[in-house]
C-alpha cells in the first residue's frame, strides 16, 4: 500500500509538501511548505522563505490542503510505484467529492478537505481498508 | 507492505533527518509517533529503529553526538545522553566478513 491519493488520508502526512488551498482565515491561504508536526486537530507547516523558516500551525477543520506526492517525498525505492499507479486511480477519484488529484510528471497533487484528516495521528491508519479480517 | 509499516519507515527517515539537523524535540516526536503506530497495529519495530532510538527518552541516537557506543565482550553497550544503557549482543562470524547477507550465509556453517 504505497502512498497514493486513496491511501493519503490514512498515510503519514509528516514530511509531505503541502499547500493550504482554502482556509477560514484568509491569512493562511496559499501557505506552502512541509508538514512537520501533526496533532489531532492541526497540522504544523514549516514555511521556508528567504532562507529562514518558520512553523505555522493550521487547524485541519475549515482548511483544504493540497499535498504533493512525489517520488522524492517517498524517498525510497519500494515506493517508486506511486506515479505508475496514478493512471488507474483517476476514475475512482472522481467519485469522491473531496479528494481530487492532478497527475503531473512524477508529481501528483492531492486535494484533501482538512475535516477528513481529523483524527489522532497514529489512529488515522486504522479507520478503513486492508484489514487482516476481511 | 501495509500503510502502517510504511508509516514507520517514513517516520524513521524523518527522525533521522531531524536529529541530523539538530531538531532533537522533533526527532523525539517522530520516534514516539512511530512507536505508537507500531503499537496500535501490533507490528514489531524494525531492528535498525530499535538500535538507534533510546527506550527511555525516545531520542534518536547518533553515535558520537548524543550516544556513546562501547564494545564489551560479546555485547554492545550504547549509552544515551539521558543515562540509559541499551545492550545487545554481537557475534563475530567468519563468514560475516565475505558476505553480510544475513540468514543465507549461515547455511554453510554446518
Amino acid at each position: 500500500m504505497a502512498l497514493t491519493p486513496e491511501t493519503l488520508p490514512r498515510h503519514e502526512l509528516n514530511g509531505l509538501p503541502v499547500r493550504v488551498v482554502e482556509s477560514d482565515d484568509d491569512a493562511r491561504e496559499g501557505l506552502e511548505g512541509r508538514v512537520v508536526i501533526e496533532t489531532t486537530n492541526t497540522l504544523s507547516i514549516e514555511v521556508r522563505r528567504d532562507g529562514e523558516s518558520r512553523v505555522v500551525m493550521v487547524p485541519k477543520s475549515g482548511s483544504v490542503f493540497e499535498f504533493a506526492i512525489t517520488d522524492e517525498a517517498a524517498d525510497s525505492a519500494k515506493e517508486s510505484g506511486t506515479t505508475s499507479k496514478l493512471a488507474n486511480t483517476q476514475p475512482a477519484e472522481t467519485e469522491q467529492s473531496d479528494v481530487a488529484d492532478r497527475a503531473g510528471e512524477g508529481v501528483a497533487y492531492v486535494t484533501v478537505d482538512g475535516s477528513r484528516l481529523l483524527s489522532q495521528p497514529a489512529r488515522r491508519t486504522e479507520t478503513s481498508g486492508d484489514s487482516p479480517w476481511q | 507492505m501495509t500503510v502502517a509499516e510504511e508509516r514507520i519507515g517514513r517516520l524513521h527517515d524523518l527522525a533521522r533527518a531531524a536529529a541530523a539537523d539538530g531538531e532533537d524535540d522533533r526527532a523525539r516526536y517522530y520516534v514516539r509517533l512511530a512507536r505508537r503506530v507500531a503499537e496500535r497495529n501490533r507490528l514489531p519495530l524494525p531492528r535498525e529503529f530499535r538500535r538507534f532510538t533510546c527506550d527511555d527518552c525516545d531520542t534518536y541516537l547518533r553515535p558520537g553526538k548524543n550516544a556513546r557506543v562501547r564494545l564489551q565482550n560479546g555485547h554492545v553497550v550504547i549509552t544515551c545522553d539521558c543515562g540509559a544503557h541499551a545492550r545487545y549482543p554481537y557475534t563475530e562470524r567468519e563468514d560475516s566478513v565475505e558476505s553480510d547477507t544475513g540468514p543465507e550465509s549461515s547455511t554453510d556453517g554446518q
